[in-house]
């Protein structure tokens, strides 16, 4: 037996040492305590939930985040309005382009400023592509993590039409960074107009995938339905937003409610709501949403107008006194950016509302007395990005 | 933009709001102020900020919370720290504006709730005095402040009475200081000097854009 | 395996078992942020295959894992956990720092809670850089990877010197 070298022994020691900080913690009094994550494969990124257990049952489920903090609103306060249009990018990361638009749009209400309409409707035209997007992904994700691992694979392939277009137009699979406060960067380039009305045909055969594959499943079904029900007054106390409180029956669509400029009135679609308010739900009104997301873009892309592209904006962009508040219903939910300007380069002081803090904050309501699997699909249906919670 | 000669618009829906705000309220209420077709700021005091919020929810039926959180009013002291070392510092400037419905300390609390059947949004907002960075809870209210609370709690210092659990939502636990006070540098910025102060060439600039910006450069 | 850490292992025992290491390399993805969606892509998504090159993802745990690919922001408060998962791999491992973050803090450079950059806990082999890279970029990190693995020198990996570059 050869001796080892110093170095194997500090391995061998790193290793055994790692091995004794175990992950469940025994407690007699109290039930079982199970630490899921931050590192973990069902979490959707690096969320850390420590579950207290009575055999199989749910006592209390703690989230704990913080994994992803990078400090946004404190960095927003040493950077000039496009930087921090770049770095917000990063906010929600699957439907990127969605987290420029109400900031630039805080931005242009304090500034007076309105983009020539061929700008705003392109706008609702990547809007809703990076919505199709987030919500083909979370369809899959949701059905990977029930078990159904095939789905990923298609959402995965299917979601690369869209990002082609995505990077067609704005250069960047994801994060594009390409609105600017005034309009837009670039036009469209010859031909994605076509492109994209036959991408909104494959869509629409993937959401009809998805239906035969994996929402008439019976497993599926047996899964989530009747699954962390959350009824409506609890989802308005804590802000819940987009297609968690369509699922619990609010007629409640930023869109179609309180459109900020955007194109959304010009073109006929539905809002989509569920009365039950169980995971299925939410599952089911994603899934349709993406469905109606890809009319408005045929719609919209039938109907674009000519013109420019910008409007006319200084040089060095300064942007008058004054706090403002626009919210836009992004992939996610309900997104707002409050932006308080003192005349400078940059902003004095932007509050980031995202959508995924308060889907997030309902965990600990809404999984008293469930099983630990169904820890799993309730964290699923809720859908959350990290970037978006921790900010 | 062209200054309109005439009357300044009258917001009915958001007049009425504050009007019944202040008869509800009466004295609590301590300024507001409305962006026709757009806000409504209202300032509260702070002893009245649960009552504030009671009333807000069940008399004017503004059920939908959006977030709460806190501003620091005090300018930036350290800047950005994009200057050449060689260059002379800017002086601080130390003096503290508030915004819209006016303030009169450093720190500000303030929230947003929404009416979902009036589709009104309202933004309110209470000082806090520096020696004593306290506020009741709004748990009460809102069940879902309770993590907006703690997250203000970590970055400003300011503690909500009646929080049963105000720990640290985002940064470790042996993190010192609270990040969103202007007075907390941001210590990557001054570690070394800013590389970007060489510029490699001017922008092409057009005529009178290039006219513009000498202006404002000696402004 | 004396012959290994003796250096007596003849040239062509030695580039077959490279050969056979750098085709089999297990990847565990420890996806963060953002790049682990393109690391999903380049894993997981029928166009950028990776397996192609020999590289199955999704191991059931680190301690199976030969490759950690570490994509996405790294807060001060995660870095604990990095370092336990890649203490708990065995040897040999190799490292891929994926995207700007990992590499050194990236646009979150000056934030107080960022750490700047994955090479000050964990050593690296790979820096792919990008914000996201494409899943193309990625796959070229591991082709350079798989190439530095041909010519290692196992008697020097076995006894823990200093990796060579050449």
């Amino acid at each position: 037996m050869t001796a080892l070298t110093e170095r194997q022994q500090l391995a061998y020691a790193n290793a055994q040492a790692a091995d004794g900080r175990v992950n469940l913690e025994f407690e007699t009094d109290e039930g079982m305590t199970l630490n899921m994550g931050p590192q973990h494969p069902a979490t959707h990124g690096t969320l850390r939930i420590v579950v207290k257990l009575d055999g199989e049952e749910v006592i209390s489920c703690e989230p704990i985040m913080g994994y992803m903090h990078r400090g946004y609103e404190k960095l927003t306060e040493v950077r000039t309005y496009p930087q921090v249009t770049t770095l917000i990018n990063r906010i929600d990361w699957l439907g990127s382009f969605a987290n420029e638009v109400p900031f630039i749009l805080a931005a242009e209400k304090l500034m007076d400023i309105e983009a020539p309409p061929r700008a705003q409707w392109i706008r609702t035209v990547l809007f809703e592509l990076s919505r199709i997007a987030n919500i083909s992904l979370f369809v899959g994700d949701m059905a990977l993590h029930i078990g159904a691992i095939s789905a990923a694979f298609y959402a995965f392939r299917d979601r690369e039409y869209v990002l082609n277009q995505i990077e067609a137009a704005t250069g960047g699979r994801f994060h594009p960074n390409f609105d600017r406060i005034g309009g837009l960067k670039d036009d469209l380039p010859k031909g994605w107009i076509a492109d994209t009305k036959a991408t909104m045909e494959k869509i629409r055969d993937f959401c009809d995938e998805m239906e035969t594959l994996v929402e008439g499943n019976e497993i599926f079904q047996a899964r989530t339905r009747g699954i962390g029900v959350i009824p409506a007054d609890v989802a308005l106390a804590y802000g819940l937003s987009g297609a968690n409180l369509r699922a619990s029956g609010v007629d409640w669509d930023l869109r179609r409610d309180e459109p900020v400029g955007l194109a959304w009135n010009e073109c006929d679609w539905n809002v989509i709501t569920h009365p039950d308010g169980d995971s299925f739900a939410r599952f089911w009104v994603r899934l349709q949403e993406i469905r109606e997301s890809t009319k408005i873009v045929d719609q919209l892309l039938d109907g674009l107008p000519a013109g420019p592209i910008m409007a006319k904006v200084p040089r060095i962009i300064k942007v008058p006194e004054g706090e403002a508040w626009v919210a836009t219903e992004n992939p996610l939910g309900e997104m707002g950016y409050y932006v308080v300007s003192k005349g400078d380069l940059g902003p004095f002081r932007v509050k980031i509302r995202t959508a995924s803090f308060n889907n997030v904050a309902v965990i600990p309501w809404v999984t008293r007395g469930v099983y630990v699997p169904d820890v799993v699909t309730i964290l699923a249906s809720l859908y959350f990005i990290l970037g978006d919670i921790d900010r | 933009m062209e200054e309109t000669p005439e009357a300044p618009q009258v917001d009915e829906a958001r007049q009425a709001l504050v009007d019944k705000l202040a008869e509800e309220l009466g004295d609590a209420v301590v300024e507001h102020h409305i962006r026709p077709g757009d806000d409504v700021w209202v300032r509260v005091t702070r002893d009245a900020w649960r009552t504030a919020g009671l009333v807000v929810r069940d008399h004017l039926n503004f059920r939908y919370f959006e977030f709460l959180s806190a501003i620091d009013w005090l300018p930036n002291p350290y800047g950005k720290n994009e200057d050449a070392p060689t260059d002379p510092r800017p002086e601080p400037n130390t003096e503290i504006v508030t915004g819209y419905a006016g303030g009169d300390t450093r720190f500000q609390v303030f929230a947003r709730v929404h009416s979902l059947t009036q589709k009104l949004g309202l933004n309110l907002k209470v000082d806090l005095p520096d020696d004593d960075l306290s506020l009741t809870t709004w748990l009460p209210v809102f069940a879902g402040v309770n993590w907006h609370e703690r997250e203000v709690h970590e970055m400003f210092g300011i503690t909500f009475a009646g929080h049963p659990y105000l720990q640290n939502l985002y940064l470790p636990g042996e993190f010192e200081g609270h990040p969103l006070r202007k007075d907390f540098p941001l210590l990557a910025r001054f570690v070394k000097p800013w590389p970007g102060i060489v510029d490699v060439e001017p922008m092409p600039a057009s005529d009178d854009e290039a006219e513009a910006e000498t202006e404002e450069a000696a402004e | 395996m004396g012959l290994v850490e003796s250096g007596k292992l003849p040239k062509p025992l030695t580039s077959l078992l490279n050969t056979s290491r750098k085709y089999s390399l297990w990847i565990f993805q420890w996806g963060l942020a953002c790049c682990a969606i393109e690391m999903g892509a380049a894993l997981g998504a029928p166009r950028y295959d990776v397996m192609r090159l020999g590289v199955i993802p999704l191991p059931a745990s680190p301690r199976q894992a030969d490759l950690v690919c570490i994509s996405g922001t790294v807060t001060d408060k995660m870095v604990p956990a990095i370092r336990r998962l890649y203490d708990q791999m065995p040897d040999p491992k190799y490292v891929i720092s994926m995207g700007s973050c990992a590499n050194c803090g990236g646009p979150y450079w000056d934030s107080y809670s960022v750490t700047k950059g994955i090479d000050q806990v964990i050593p690296v082999d790979v820096y792919v850089p990008g914000c996201p890279p494409r899943p193309e970029a990625l796959l070229e990190g591991i082709v350079l990877l798989q190439e530095r693995i041909g010519k290692e020198d196992m008697a020097a990996r076995w006894k823990g010197d200093p990796i060579v570059v050449s």
